[in-house]
């Protein structure tokens, strides 16, 4: 077993670190308080290449497999602390790029991936429902087959980049009889007549990434751009999820070694009855946790990349990544808070976001709960 | 290379003990619906692709995993000896 990177690898990571470093950090708090997505980061980050990470060389993509995309995805969250700008991009990776090159035709391919990986194009998945959550294939909009087209009609809420997005992936029953059976997977382009944005939601942390509700009112979507087979949808959804679960969290883990990082050099440099803070054993033994966190979080993560690059499939090892990281993120963030004391609650010093941002990860891509509900079978309990 | 019909019976075997205990083996023929009929339910499936991939060392790709080709054990073994 071999734990270290290439050189080419590194060489992709400094690089995606340095550029986020540099390039996406300036402006955040106003953008955090006002909720305002960074469209030149968006671009700045496609340019990189980020976008297209894992997509092959045919659709301008770079071609990496799924252990290096994590590894680059990793340092682009340590380098920037937009998680919101992070999410709404990997959002954009797992849950409308990933679906396509699974399932798409080649046309579907040859028509969406190229926008999509150029950044030119934003990409979004549109599964939840006010009614329908965690419990996500009752769903109740509906799409009815009339000629050469399907009319959908319902609504999603909570969808990411969704008052942004040019291409939705948007998933409807074509038999609520059927159950989950039915549901099937519709590629709707912006501007499509019947579809409408509603409001941007206003939400407690990645304030940066857009979200909203849609609506569908007799929405036209010609046949061709069913994703998958009619009924497919569950499966599609299951490995799009997969994807999702193992790699949706990689900035998170670049995000906790920021943390880290940054909690480091205050414990050294906070003094406090004469010595540093970090001198305390109170103190020191927080910063022993998070890099416990830290690590177990990247070995997870990698684990899950590393078999998929394998051919085998990962419902055990994402649904594991995904549980450990959101809580694991999470309780850096507040360690981070504690051991930054007062200094640490208040906005200027950015530490507080990292918790509001955190929290949201273990909600999104499936609850904690839902995780253990799929850990514990794989399991055989 | 195990055949069609030696995947058959070893995959009766597994699904058998992991989601049928108690049941009678003999009422599991090869034709029984396994996901249609609600046997095999979302994850239950994962169980399977997953316990499938490990066995032969093959890899199932996220669009076969469906109905079409796991709903029997006909099926399981014809999409397995497949890809052998
Ligand atoms: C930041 C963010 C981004 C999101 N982006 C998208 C997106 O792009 N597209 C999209 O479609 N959706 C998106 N979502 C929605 C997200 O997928 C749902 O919020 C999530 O699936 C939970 O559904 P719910 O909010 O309806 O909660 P519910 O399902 O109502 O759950 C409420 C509580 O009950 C628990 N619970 C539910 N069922 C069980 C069970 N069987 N066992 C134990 N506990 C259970 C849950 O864990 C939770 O604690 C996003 C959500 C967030 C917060």
């Amino acid at each position: 077993m071999d734990f270290s990177w290439t050189k080419q690898q590194t060489e992709l990571r400094d690089a995606i670190r340095a550029f986020a470093r540099g390039s996406l950090n300036e402006g955040l708090v106003e953008r955090d308080r006002e909720g305002i997505f960074n469209r030149a980061g968006w671009d700045a980050c496609a340019k990189m290449g980020i976008h297209g990470l894992c997509v092959p060389e045919e659709y301008g993509g770079l071609g990496f497999d799924a252990l290096t995309t994590v590894g680059a995805l990793e340092a682009l969250g340590e380098g920037s602390r937009d998680n919101g700008l992070s999410f709404s991009i990997n959002a954009h990776m797992w849950t409308a790029e990933m679906p396509l090159l699974a399932f798409g035709t080649p046309e579907q391919k040859a028509k969406y991936l190229p926008r999509l990986v150029s950044g030119e194009w934003i990409g979004g998945n549109a599964m939840s429902e006010p009614g329908s959550g965690s419990d996500a294939y009752s769903l109740r909009t509906t799409a009815i087959r009339q000629g050469d087209h399907y009319v959908l009609n319902g609504s999603k809420t909570f969808i990411s980049n969704g008052n942004v997005a040019d291409l939705l992936l948007v998933f409807a029953t074509v038999d609520p009889a059927k159950g989950a059976r039915g549901v099937s997977a519709f590629l709707v382009e912006k501007g499509t007549s019947g579809l409408q944005v509603g409001k941007k939601l206003d939400k407690m942390g990645m304030r940066t990434s857009p979200m909203a509700e849609l609506f569908f009112d007799d929405l036209r979507v010609p046949v061709e751009n069913r994703l998958g087979k009619e009924g497919a949808g569950k499966n599609l959804f299951t490995d799009s999820m997969t994807w999702e679960r193992g790699c949706i969290l990689a900035p998170a883990v670049g995000a906790m070694q920021r943390l880290l990082d940054a909690c480091l050099a205050y414990s050294r440099q906070r003094k406090q009855f004469g010595e540093s803070i970090g001198n305390f054993q109170l103190v020191a033994s927080k910063l022993v946790d998070m890099k416990l966190r830290v690590e177990t979080a990247r070995s997870l993560l990698y684990q899950a990349a590393w078999k998929k690059d394998q051919g085998k499939s990962i419902f055990l090892e994402a649904a594991l990544a995904k549980l450990w990281i959101s809580e694991s993120w999470v309780a850096c963030a507040q360690e981070a808070i504690q051991i930054h004391g007062g200094y640490g609650y208040m906005t200027e010093y950015e530490i507080e976001r990292e918790l509001r941002d955190a929290t949201g990860s273990k909600l999104y891509s499936g609850t904690s709960e839902i995780q253990r509900t799929i850990i514990a079978p794989l399991l055989s309990v | 290379m195990p055949d069609q019909n030696a995947i058959m019976a070893a995959t009766k075997s597994f699904i058998l003990s992991e989601f049928l205990e108690g049941e009678d083996p003999d009422e599991l023929t090869e034709d029984v619906e396994l996901i249609s009929s609600g046997i095999l339910d979302s994850l239950a499936t994962l169980k399977l692709v997953t316990h499938l991939e490990n066995t032969y060392d093959i890899k199932i790709e996220a669009h076969e995993a469906d109905e079409d080709n796991l709903n029997t054990l006909v099926d399981i073994a014809k999409l397995v000896a497949s890809k052998l």
